[in-house]
């Protein structure tokens, strides 16, 4: 890759305080799950909240901080459909198994 | 080396840089390999019930250490924002802050393999939970490890001038590869913990419960 082309993909990254601004939201979710955790709520209602917000986490990092969200779609096609393969194996295997919360 | 000078052109017929796509391509069989672990380790989850369970684990420490890790991802952007706008000075402060900040992790994941097998005797002959976990989690502290060495490498390369902003993309790769170790740490402490953690404790109330009853004062 050259220098110009380089700079050309720079140019559609965030700088550092978007940066930062992710960051912190990266952290207070990491505080919500851990208050979560200790909620004395049904079992499943816990499960889901954790995945939605496991799943919050998984996508700003990936977005913003691997610039997925920024970078040609096609690096975005080498990254999830191998891991959406990986998640469909996973999900019917635990459907089989049936104990993802017992 | 040419591709250190940074005048060496990597477009492909794609249009895209073949060193940033054979990183997603890593990427995305490395995410079938610890799908593959993760999995496992769900499947096997209450299959075995001799020796220590999901009760064990810690959440406020892997609290803690979710949290240095996830910080190490932020510095790691910071690090690639210093260099790819020439402030060198920037960039070798937030990469050295990523290796420190994964160092601790390592720290806290040796402390926590430490307490398992004193306290409890768990290693990885114990029962299947200590099978599937330690292998799993084990594999990550080793792709930590080898980010560091990474990174440690491409900042000594920075003061020998090796990269500099012209090569930029030498540190995006290897934030790449940093960053995805965040990720399946999301997952590790969402699932496995967290969710893990917490049907261990439920089920070890419904257990209690149902001693209490048996002997009459539930």
């Amino acid at each position: 890759m050259t220098t110009e082309h380089a700079h050309v993909e720079e140019h559609n990254h965030p700088g550092p305080r978007q940066y930062v601004i992710i960051g912190a939201i990266l952290a207070v979710i990491t505080l919500i799950e851990f208050g979560v955790f200790y909620l004395s709520i049904d079992p499943a209602l816990m499960t889901w909240i954790i995945l939605i917000l496991s799943s919050s986490k998984f996508l700003l990092v990936v977005g913003y901080f691997m610039h997925l969200k920024f970078d040609d779609v096609r690096f975005s096609g080498l990254f999830f459909a191998p891991f959406l393969i990986m998640v469909s194996i996973a999900v019917v295997l635990m459907a089989l198994f049936f104990n993802l919360t017992r | 080396m040419q591709y250190l000078s940074g005048i060496d052109d990597h477009r492909t017929s794609t249009g895209l840089d073949n060193r940033k796509m054979l990183m997603w391509a890593f990427l995305g069989s490395d995410v079938m390999f610890f799908g593959t672990l993760i999995g496992t380790h769900l499947i096997y989850r209450n299959r075995n019930l001799s020796g220590p369970q999901e009760e064990i684990l810690s959440i406020p420490i892997t609290t803690i250490s979710t949290f240095v890790l996830l910080m190490s991802s932020l510095a790691m952007v910071l690090a690639l924002a210093g260099i790819q706008r020439g402030n060198m000075g920037q960039f070798r402060f937030w990469t050295a802050i990523v290796c420190i900040f994964g160092s601790i992790f390592i720290g806290f994941q040796m402390f926590e393999f430490t307490e398992f097998a004193a306290h409890y005797g768990l290693t990885p002959r114990t029962n299947l939970f200590g099978s599937t976990f330690l292998v799993m989690t084990g594999f990550h502290g080793t792709h930590v490890a080898v980010g560091i060495l990474w990174l440690w490498s491409i900042l000594f390369a920075s003061y020998k001038g090796k990269i500099h902003q012209g090569n930029s993309l030498q540190v995006e790769i290897a934030g790449l590869y940093w960053h995805f170790v965040d990720i399946v740490w999301i997952v590790i402490f969402g699932v496995v913990y967290l969710i893990g953690a917490y049907g261990a404790e439920g089920r070890a109330l419904e257990d209690a419960h149902h001693a209490a009853r048996a002997v009459g004062i539930g």
